[in-house]
């Protein structure tokens, strides 16, 4: 019933890919010009919210491992925490800047547990790399994250962000189930 | 020169362990999980992705009484992606099939799941060996019960008695906080206990469960199918709230109160009144209408005591009035659909002192009593001093609407044991003049 396990993952590659591409917008252009239409400022925080939400089904559909489910729950709460703390900060319902740690908070736990629920090495399949590179990716963010959190308004953080989430939707839209590179399939190969 | 083959060497160490390190992944039962088979297995085979280690014991068949009818130690075939064991005759009825291998990297894979041969199987959380709760499982499904009672009574509370009156922001905030716990609590509690109950029917320690193939449990189950509705459910209401409190738009809250309500039926649904031997419609109607009044109830006196009355002293007299008001209706709801509960499932008035279930409601009703007796404290004493002007600042009306809190806080926790606890079996209902007279 459920879809392939790729299908999933190009689907949540569409909302990177246009997350990243928001961010790397308001990046180029700075924030005073990417706002000057208010609802901008909902985009992306909106965007993430939303994927949250829609990883719930993949958490409770997926079940073959209690750690895979446990690994989607995370990822489902950490993108509904952040977007839900920057709609509250561009709302001006939340006044703490330090809501804006939430964003590097997220990335650690979604790259730790990428790097947790993935249990075989770099070479064994191409999920298995995808899964670690995925989860280098995002801890190397959350990094940038923290630098974005202390200069708003640095080009480079803001940049460095954009492309790391761009990255992140090239990652998932790179997974496929039926590719043998690195000698094995994933597991998942000719699932329907 | 030299980076060159250090970077070979690297590829090549993180190369060579593919085929050693491996986490497999069981990709066939057979007999299949659930089937009801018209005739005896010769064998129980499971099919994996990889090459595992497989022993003697690796694949555990049992009757529904615990007898083994493997008739020889289990072995890999299939250069090792196949697990097989050989079984007697077996006669008719349930079986359980543990299994459990190792992987390349040494991970222990297991499972459980059920078959029944000319019968229906038991869903894999009655598999023969499942220990039942533990303590730790009590705790959980007590705190899920108070975080449904937050959420659902918090939202109840909101929007029925502080309806049409002014809110204060800081009251406002503190009921945004409360039902935010109580959803999040909801979710969080929910997949906990969906582990420990998977923990349970697996009997493997957490650390290896992590492993463990959950689709049986999840799939198979009502148990199951009751967790994917209400974490995709409490999902929903989580965001409806968020939207509420972000574009302050009240409306918002309304869809998430009748979700929530909803949701609470899932517990109804896959819980004794619905599966146990006699159980029907009405009970489990009684127990859906016993829960949301329980929900209610916990839930607004929560609001009562702990977001009005230290936030808003304008709106104390009146919401406790009206709290009180509700409340009376309340409480006839609860007793009645909780003695029609107590009358289904136990057939004697001894099971109360000889079976646990009965010690248990027991237990329940002396918490539920203590409760009422200071509910009727406040009904019929506080509510009308209040109304004269009297005791609005009074420490001691806090006090006492934090102790009656505690009461019924506590009632959960009893409720959470009395949930998991089995009720006298009742022999079935026997067959109508006319099938026997076929027969």
């Amino acid at each position: 019933m459920e879809p392939p396990a790729e299908v999933v993952h190009w689907m949540f590659g569409v909302g990177f890919v246009f997350l990243g591409l928001c961010l790397l917008a308001e990046a180029i252009v700075g924030a005073e010009v990417w706002r000057r239409r208010r609802w901008r400022a909902y985009l992306w925080p909106g965007i993430a919210f939303l994927m949250g939400i829609f990883m719930w089904p993949v958490m409770v559909f997926y079940t073959s491992s209690a750690i895979h489910m446990l690994a989607h729950s995370a990822w489902a709460q950490v993108m509904m925490l952040v977007g839900a703390a920057q709609l509250g900060l561009v709302r001006g319902k939340l006044h703490n800047q330090l809501w804006e740690l939430t964003l590097p908070l997220a990335l650690v736990v979604s790259g730790l547990a990428f790097l947790i629920h993935e249990q075989n090495p770099w070479f064994f399949s191409r999920s298995a790399f995808l899964h670690h590179a995925l989860g280098w990716t995002l801890l190397a963010g959350s990094v940038v994250c923290l630098g974005r959190a202390a200069q708003p308004r640095s080009p480079v953080f803001n940049a460095g962000f954009a492309v790391m989430i761009v990255a992140v939707a090239a990652l998932l839209f790179c997974d496929r189930n039926v590719a043998p590179i690195f000698g094995h399939l994933s597991p998942l190969a000719g699932a329907r | 020169m030299r980076a060159n083959a250090l970077a070979a060497a690297v590829l090549v160490a993180l190369a060579l362990p593919t085929s050693a390190l491996a986490h497999a992944v069981l990709l066939e039962r057979v007999p299949t999980y659930g089937a009801r088979l018209a005739t005896t297995p010769r064998t129980v085979s499971l099919q994996f992705d990889q090459t595992v280690d497989a022993f003697a014991s690796s694949i555990d068949v049992r009757s529904s009484t615990g007898k083994v009818v493997t008739a020889g130690p289990a072995h890999a075939t299939d250069s090792g992606r196949r697990v097989v064991v050989p079984l007697r005759r077996l006669p008719k009825g349930a079986y359980t099939v543990r299994w459990h291998v190792t992987s390349n990297e040494g991970h222990v894979v297991a499972g459980v799941y059920t078959f029944g041969v000319r019968v229906k199987p038991p869903p894999p959380t009655e598999a023969y060996g499942a220990g039942g709760p533990t303590k730790f499982e009590y705790v959980a499904k007590w705190g899920y019960f108070l975080g449904l009672a937050l959420l659902v009574g918090g939202l109840a509370f909101r929007l029925l008695v502080l309806r049409g009156r002014t809110v204060t922001p800081a009251l406002e905030r503190r009921f945004y906080w409360v039902v935010g716990v109580g959803v999040v609590g909801s979710i969080e509690l929910g997949i906990l206990g969906f582990i420990l109950r998977a923990a349970d029917a697996f009997q493997l320690p957490l650390d290896q469960l992590v492993y463990g193939d959950l689709s049986p449990l999840a799939r198979g189950t009502r148990f199951g199918t009751a967790f994917i509705a209400m974490t995709l459910g409490f999902s929903i209401v989580a965001a409806l709230l968020f939207l509420a409190w972000l574009t302050e738009r009240t409306i918002l809250l309304w869809p998430a109160f009748f979700l929530g309500l909803l949701l609470c039926s899932g517990l109804s649904l896959s819980g004794h009144s619905a599966v146990d031997v006699g159980s029907s419609w009405k009970s489990e109607v009684a127990d859906y209408v016993h829960l949301v009044a329980a929900c209610f109830w916990v839930g607004g006196l929560v609001m009562l005591a702990f977001v009005v009355w230290p936030t808003a002293p304008g709106l104390r007299r009146e919401a406790f009035h009206r709290f009180s008001q509700v409340a009376a209706v309340l409480v006839g709801a609860l007793v009645v659909a909780g003695a029609y509960l107590a009358y289904d499932r136990l057939p004697r008035v001894a099971d109360l002192w000889q079976v646990r279930y009965g010690q248990v409601l027991l237990i329940k009703s002396s918490l539920v009593l203590l409760a009422l007796s200071w509910g009727a404290l406040h009904h019929f004493v506080v509510a009308p001093a209040l109304e004269r002007g009297r005791g609005v600042g009074s420490r001691a009306v806090s006090r006492s609407l934090r102790g009656e809190s505690a009461v019924a806080i506590a009632i959960l926790l009893v409720v959470a044991v009395l949930v998991d606890a089995n009720p006298p079996a009742k022999s079935a209902p026997r067959p109508t003049q006319a099938v026997v007279a076929h027969k």
